[in-house]
């Protein structure tokens, strides 16, 4: 069996840790119950191990080209895009009425993390369907929906999200593609798009872009913008298709992520291509933020399980490769002794240790981030809203620290294969080269830290930062039950307080109005935050698998439960302590990154 | 046309095997199990396709305890469409196949499948034991099993080739890879599958005839060794004194 990832693992945070029970209380999830979702993860590791991870490899050395005008991307894209649609895996959180399986996010979260460990290159094409099906389900017309999302969901249609032109990358408030109403009621589009993921291939019979435009007239910046449907080829009365002059002008050759197409379009070249307006005029970037934030935290598990698969190919590594020798105890090494395994040696120790900290408790975060959304779906009153709230502060973080962190982790791995590492035979330097693309894309790393400090930590007067302390503290007050897990718990409880201080220091420079100065250090206040909810999580996974071994209720091997408690108190160590010297960073009153009067980079 | 297909489960492939009671006893604590591969991919999902093919019904039957269930619902999963467990805790194989033929006797079943072997303990007995049993001929090891009417023909591998037999009646089926695909159960399938039957039914009693001594676990592997590429004879001599393979 392919070793990418752990379903132990997943299976733990998802029931234990995260209490899958409690989510699916909800009368929206009566279908499942716990051991219907042990099936479902079981046989998608079984997908994933067939229709996956062999195709990993191959796609990267046989990457997607772009000729003679069409896309060229690895036959399995087409089978397994008809695949999920068999399997009920494009849309499966929709509502049953929607062609939907009402699966909790939770679910879903943990099934994406087997399906991107095994190949990342794939799900990107699958979640973008079921993400632009999604747009059009929540918010355009009943014709709309019978004209496009059928389709899709069988996988025969791809769908895209189409934000970024030329000069318009982050800030989407320069965007020019137009929208002009046409006397039939639909819109003539022109403009041109890039970056567009999984935007075109043969194995599609069409794509369904939900492409933002501005419509003649609307305000200037992000309020002008609205959202549209633009299909490659659009439907004719008699069920066939037609072209709908969206052009696909090339393919960007990438790093990494070989085997996922990242398209150039261009829209009405010959003054033919038509869009069908979803919902209201100029909401289009509202709509749109449904689904970025959804692909935000997409994007934190594909990071998460692309470290994951990484950190389990070093593992296997490290306990086959013999090197050097074990030091006996003057200090002197024994040459005629046999090699030792390098993971005997300590640090290749420490490094897997911190490989294991962080793809484990990326996945913890990620997990909790999707937990939200349910009970943000399906919660009532203060309760829908406490994690609505806890939501939108995760999200940024969820996005963030397993692609800054998961890069970080590969890295180690990577250094555990020595020279092996940097050669094309080994699999490392395809992950290292894959996650770089994460902290970039659905929002750079310091657009996501803005939105941490800016937004999400003040907004409603700070109170999703107190429901994390209010989160935090319970955590803490659980850990303390056990002796072993006392000192960490008062470790992360002191860590909160200081967070408070950062918070201090760094509120007056907005209330002032120096808004330049409170974000100057928001990626590093991001960095400090990300640290602390992962250390949070830790805790969390710590005394889930302490009580399991103080109760004897054990479901895995001991061993399994006690290597949870050791790598947080590795995380303690090696990582938590790093907070102190970013704490250091936000208070220190001197400023060098703001342009004053004269220009010092040179 | 109505089919039986016999599912065991057994321990996932990467679970750390362990025993107990002076290694007489395989040690299931902390070990995850899965349905066993031959009775999943093959012998569940041709008699499935049949089903589909021709009509009739699929019975998974199971003997085991309650912790078994979840095993026996991704069966239903798959597309059988109800399950029997025999509530005891499997033996040997001449017990389990006791259990089963008593039940399968009064089933009418035009075919019982069953995969060659588990993948654990590799017996390969039940199947020639419960055709004993129910008085019907056995065809082991099946990479091919088509319907000509009510005729069966039946394709086994045997060593260098193909040997293909016909048969019309009732008969027990051993599934070889070939035999079908891998069926992966989807959403709604999953979801259904608990709302399908599932009885539960007391065992017959059978008296064991042999009882298990002792297991050993085979010796630890060494890790791998890396040479020089242009070294031969150094891998000459690891393949020839260490490997023992040349």
């Amino acid at each position: 069996m392919a070793n990418y990832m752990s379903v132990e693992t997943l299976k733990f945070l998802m029931n234990n840790v995260h209490d899958l029970n409690e989510v699916l209380k909800a009368e929206r999830y009566a279908d499942y119950d716990a051991e219907s979702v042990d099936i479902l993860v079981d046989s998608i590791k079984d997908w994933a191990d067939k229709e996956y991870y062999p195709y990993f490899t191959e796609m990267d050395e046989k990457p997607v080209v772009y000729k003679d005008g069409k896309i060229i991307v690895h036959p399995q894209i087409g089978k397994v895009m008809k695949q999920a649609g068999e399997q009920g895996f494009l849309g499966p959180t929709f509502d049953y009425e929607d062609g939907g399986t009402q699966m909790p996010h939770l679910v879903q979260a943990g099934l994406n993390h087997i399906l991107e460990a095994a190949n990342n290159n794939i799900p990107g094409y699958i979640g973008l369907t079921s993400g632009a099906a999604q747009l059009i389900v929540n918010f355009a017309s009943q014709e709309l929906k019978d004209m496009f999302v059928p389709k899709m969901l069988t996988g025969e249609w791809g769908g895209t999200m189409a934000l970024t032109e030329p000069q318009a990358g982050s800030s989407l408030s320069d965007i020019v593609t137009s929208a002009k109403l046409n006397d039939d009621g639909t819109y003539a589009i022109e403009g041109q798009k890039i970056f567009i993921s999984g935007g075109d291939h043969e194995y599609c019979d069409n794509f369904v872009h939900l492409t933002l435009a501005r419509i003649e007239g609307a305000p200037a910046g992000t309020k002008g913008i609205s959202l549209f449907v633009v299909p490659k080829h659009r439907p004719t009365a008699d069920g066939g298709l037609e072209s709908n002059d969206v052009i696909t002008a090339g393919d960007f050759q990438k790093l990494g992520q070989r085997g996922y197409a990242t398209t150039h379009l261009v829209y009405g070249e010959n003054n033919n291509c038509k869009g069908w307006l979803v919902g209201a005029p100029n909401k289009g970037l509202k709509y749109m933020f449904l689904m970025m934030n959804g692909a935000r935290i997409d994007v934190g598990m594909t990071a998460t399980s692309t470290a994951t698969a990484a950190y389990h190919a070093s593992l296997q590594y490290a306990n086959e490769r013999p090197q050097g020798r074990k030091m006996t105890s003057d200090g002197s090494k024994d040459a005629a002794a046999e090699q030792t395994l390098i993971i005997n040696h300590p640090d290749v120790r420490r490094m897997l240790l911190l490989q294991k900290a962080i793809v484990e408790g990326s996945l913890s975060l990620v997990l909790e981030a999707a937990k939200q959304s349910d009970f943000a779906h399906t919660g009532e009153g203060d309760f829908k809203e406490d994690s609505h709230d806890r939501l939108e502060f995760l999200t940024p973080i969820a996005k963030t620290y397993p692609s800054e962190m998961g890069r970080i982790a590969i890295n180690n791995g990577l250094q555990i294969f020595g020279g092996y590492g940097f050669c094309m035979d080994f699999p490392l330097q395809q992950y290292y080269r894959d996650i770089r693309i994460m902290s970039l894309y659905e929002g750079t790393t310091g657009i996501q830290s803005l939105d941490l400090l800016g937004r999400k930590s003040t907004m409603k007067n700070g109170k999703a930062l107190q429901l994390l302390g209010k989160d935090v503290m319970e955590a803490v007050e659980a850990a303390k039950t056990y002796d072993e897990l006392k000192p960490y718990a008062n470790k992360l409880a002191g860590k909160m307080q200081e967070v408070q201080e950062v918070m201090m220091a760094l509120l007056p420079h907005a209330m002032k109005g120096d808004f330049q100065r409170f974000l100057s250090d928001a990626t590093i206040f991001m960095e400090y935050m990300g640290t602390l909810v992962i250390a949070w999580q830790w805790l969390k996974m710590a005394t889930h698998a302490k009580e399991a071994l103080v109760t004897g209720n054990l479901i895995y091997i001991s061993d399994f439960y006690e290597s949870k408690i050791h790598t947080m108190k590795f995380f303690f160590k090696y990582e938590v302590a790093r907070t102190s010297g970013l704490k250091d960073i936000l208070l220190d009153p001197e400023v060098l990154t703001i342009l004053k009067e004269k220009e010092l980079i040179s | 046309m109505n089919l039986l297909v016999c599912i065991s489960k057994t321990p996932e492939t990467t679970a750390k095997i362990g025993f107990t009671d002076g290694d007489s006893k395989f040690n299931e604590e902390g070990v995850q199990f899965i349905m066993n591969p031959y009775d999943e991919w093959y012998a569940l999902v041709r008699a499935i396709e049949l089903k589909e093919s021709v009509g009739g019904k699929v019975v998974a039957i199971n003997v085991g305890p309650a912790s078994n269930d979840v095993v026996i619902r991704k069966a239903l999963a798959i597309g059988a469409d109800e399950a029997v467990r025999i509530n005891a805790q499997p033996q040997s194989a001449m017990t389990t196949a006791k259990y089963i033929a008593d039940y399968a006797k009064e089933g009418n079943f035009d075919i019982v499948f069953l995969g060659k072997e588990t993948i654990d303990y590799n017996g390969s007995e039940v199947g020639s034991m419960l055709a004993e049993y129910l008085d019907l001929p056995f065809f082991s090891y099946a990479s091919k099993l088509e319907m000509d009417g009510s005729k069966a023909i039946i394709t086994r591998d045997v060593e260098g080739g193909q040997e293909t037999a016909e048969y019309t009646g009732s008969f027990v089926l051993s599934a070889a890879k070939g035999l079908a695909e891998q069926r992966i159960p989807n959403m709604r399938g999953i979801m259904m599958a608990k709302r399908k039957p599932l009885n539960v039914i007391e065992p017959t009693i059978t008296e064991d005839l042999s009882v298990v001594v002792k297991y050993e676990l085979p010796e630890a592997k060494s890790g791998v060794k890396m040479l020089d590429a242009d070294d031969m004879d150094e891998l000459v001599r690891l393949l020839h004194e260490e490997a023992k393979v040349i």
